[in-house]
């Protein structure tokens, strides 16, 4: 049976995938490097021999989130300018709906 | 020189009449412009969706008061760790655009919807879930509005001259009433308004990619501004951590755990996941050309939100060094701008704080008014109404929440920024998990989704009670901002946004599958390829054959 799901539908799902991996990838990235690297406690804490500047930024937030970022735009440029298809949305209802709420007639299912 | 004293010269605030005269001439002219080809409602708050790449990017950049009042007082107040916090912006431009997306649009083309509860109505077929969607949208962004308002009027306030406001306040009232906020709330309300009823969904809009630009000029020239005033990033860094203790340059924050690594995580589903669920976001996705404006918007927004975010970030962490002693770390983007540059520059820079707050509100007040005309109005109360009656209704629903939003906001709180997370939290948590079921879920049902809206908002509305409860008591959890009137409960250390999130979820997939599958004529009609002369749902009953007693069409199966 050919599969008759609406392009746009699957086209959506696949590209929505990808995004939530990248989500996951850059938020378990910064969040735990910066917990791990740059995050002190009652126990161990930090001081100011700890903050090897880089540019000035103290370096895990420089690694933490500086680069990353600099990385997802990178990774955001490609999905967005070669990855992402280019879909028809269709026709637009919107007079349909306005004249089936005037005329009362909608159909809620 | 005592920092809170630091006050505009009068070029500033000719600047920023001159901002505020050319948003309201932008106001005027979408006015005009706009087709009168569709009707009032679909122009009025929708634009007749015919947003190009930059508008897009632009008006869902998700400036705010917060971004250019909460904010940077947060990274004054805490240090290096704020830039973690804000962090998953990184990835925004993806998720808030990218998900839904195209189904959005498409979804919305489908239906005919031009609001959400009309989306989410039409889409599952049940006028409850539109009801429900109207009013937590109200609620919602109206508590959102009331901060922004505020920033708005601690602007003004900061450049009006004393002159301006002290006949308002006698010798007596002087002790309890802060005049220069009250008359720039006045003037900050009395703009806004006027140009967003006036104007419409295009007015919104065209002032909001006008603001971001300005924005965006702003930063531009803050950032040097304040790297020399400070000596650079190494020098205010050291400079801050003498000021504020070791955590100013360390997680989780300076003074207190204000951003643990639970919250870390919270705050990548704060923004990046729960932008998604913002009425203002869907919205736009609603309002595109087509997907290729979609995708160039995307590029757009992942530059702007570099270009923006990250400088705020430095900047922030030089102005501690450079303001040592603020009382109000809310002021501190306007007491900066004043203090660093020469009055004219100051004018254009204070533009930027003041055109994200005025853009974020012109969109909040269209979207509470189009639930309250579209969703209330003319669904319940008056379908018969004609355009006239639709658009008189549409200019007074946006003046009344304009105003009742100024009024809550002669007295709000301290903290701007928790407001702002707090009604962001309630509308993804409520929002959020129904579109998405509604977008890629064929077995979504209408029960499904009113539970997932309500048991989203109810977790929500309920953990912030109990944050407040134990904030009144000045009982401190000893992660995030300090105890407070009002403020989040964080339940296993993580935000309200991951519950709600989380039970949301939960509930829309459960009683989605222990009710009825939804009418599969429906569901093929929004997830199949359908031919060009396919019905909207709304007229799904006049094109399909009458069921016969019995036959397979009389119980809908999935």
């Amino acid at each position: 049976m050919p599969d008759v799901t609406d392009p746009v539908v699957r086209h959506s799902r696949r590209e929505a995938i990808i995004i939530g991996l990248a989500w996951l990838a850059s938020t378990g990235w910064c969040c735990f490097y910066s917990w791990w690297a740059g995050y002190g406690s009652a126990d161990h804490p930090l001081t100011k021999a700890d903050v090897r500047p880089i540019w000035g930024i103290p370096s895990w937030a420089f690694w933490g989130y500086i680069v990353p970022w600099g990385v997802c735009a990178i990774f955001t440029i490609w999905f967005a300018g070669f990855f992402m298809v280019d879909d028809d949305l269709g026709p637009d209802h919107a007079a349909e709906l306005e004249g089936d709420i005037r005329e009362g007639v909608v159909d809620e299912g | 020189m005592k920092a809170d004293a630091v006050q505009a010269h009068p070029a500033t605030l000719l600047a920023l009449v001159i901002f505020t005269l050319v948003s309201l001439g932008l106001g005027v002219v979408a006015n005009l412009v706009a087709s009168r080809k569709a009707g009032f409602l679909q122009k009025y708050f929708l634009g007749n969706r015919s947003l190009g790449a930059l508008a897009v990017a632009l008006t869902a950049a998700v400036m705010s008061g917060g971004t250019f009042m909460g904010f940077p007082s947060l990274v004054y107040s805490f240090g290096w760790v704020v830039g973690l916090w804000i962090a998953s912006y990184m990835v925004a431009p993806l998720t808030v655009l990218g998900v839904l997306g195209k189904r959005i649009g498409q979804l919305s083309r489908k239906t005919g919807a031009i609001t959400l509860p009309d989306l989410l109505r039409e889409r599952f077929g049940s006028p409850a879930l539109g009801l429900l969607t109207s009013l937590l949208v109200v609620f919602f962004l109206t508590c959102n509005l009331v901060p922004q308002f505020k920033a708005g009027g601690v602007i003004m306030k900061i450049v009006l001259p004393s002159s301006a406001y002290t006949w308002a306040s006698s010798d007596d009232l002087a002790v309890t009433v802060d005049a220069g906020y009250i008359v720039g709330l006045a003037i900050f309300t009395a703009t806004v308004v006027a140009y967003t009823a006036y104007g419409g969904f295009l007015a919104a809009v065209w002032t909001d990619v006008f603001q971001s630009l300005i924005m965006a000029v702003g930063v531009i020239l803050l950032f040097p501004m304040a790297m020399a005033a400070s000596g650079g990033l190494g020098a205010a860094t050291t400079r801050g951590m003498e000021l504020a203790g070791d955590g100013f340059a360390f997680g989780p924050g300076a003074g207190r755990d204000f951003h643990p690594l639970t919250l870390a995580l919270s705050f990548f589903v704060m923004w990046a996941i729960t932008g998604m669920g913002q009425p203002s976001t869907m919205v736009r996705l609603m309002a595109f050309k087509d997907s290729r404006t979609l995708r160039w918007s995307i590029l757009y927004l992942t530059i702007y939100n570099v270009l923006i975010y990250v400088p705020l970030v430095f900047i922030f962490i030089a102005s501690r060094s450079i303001l040592p002693d603020l009382e109000r770390p809310d002021e501190v983007m306007p007491r900066l701008v004043i203090f660093l540059a020469n009055p004219y520059v100051a004018g254009l820079i204070l533009a930027a704080p003041y055109g994200a707050v005025m853009s974020t509100v012109s969109g909040f007040l269209l979207i509470v008014a189009s639930g309250l005309v579209r969703d209330v109005y003319q669904r319940f109360l008056r379908p018969k109404a004609s355009e006239r009656e639709i658009e008189w209704a549409s200019y007074s629903a946006t003046v009344g929440i304009g105003l009742l939003a100024a009024a809550i906001a002669l007295n709000p709180p301290k903290y701007l920024q928790l407001i702002v997370v707090f009604a962001s939290s309630g509308m993804a948590s409520a929002f959020l998990m129904p579109a998405l079921m509604g977008a890629f879920w064929r077995r979504a049902t209408a029960k499904g989704a009113l539970a997932a809206m309500s048991v989203g908002a109810g977790v929500t509305l309920a953990l912030y009670a109990y944050g407040s409860y134990l904030g009144l008591r000045q009982e401190d959890q000893g992660i995030g901002p300090r105890p407070q009137m009002f403020g989040a409960y964080y339940l296993l250390g993580f935000e309200p946004c991951v519950w709600g999130l989380l039970s949301s979820l939960a509930s829309g997939v459960v009683v989605s599958l222990l009710t009825k599958a939804p009418d599969p004529a429906r569901v093929s009609l929004l997830f199949d390829a359908q031919p060009a002369d396919a019905p909207a749902p709304a007229s799904l009953g006049r094109h399909q054959p009458a069921p016969t007693a019995g036959g397979p069409d009389a119980a809908p199966t999935a």
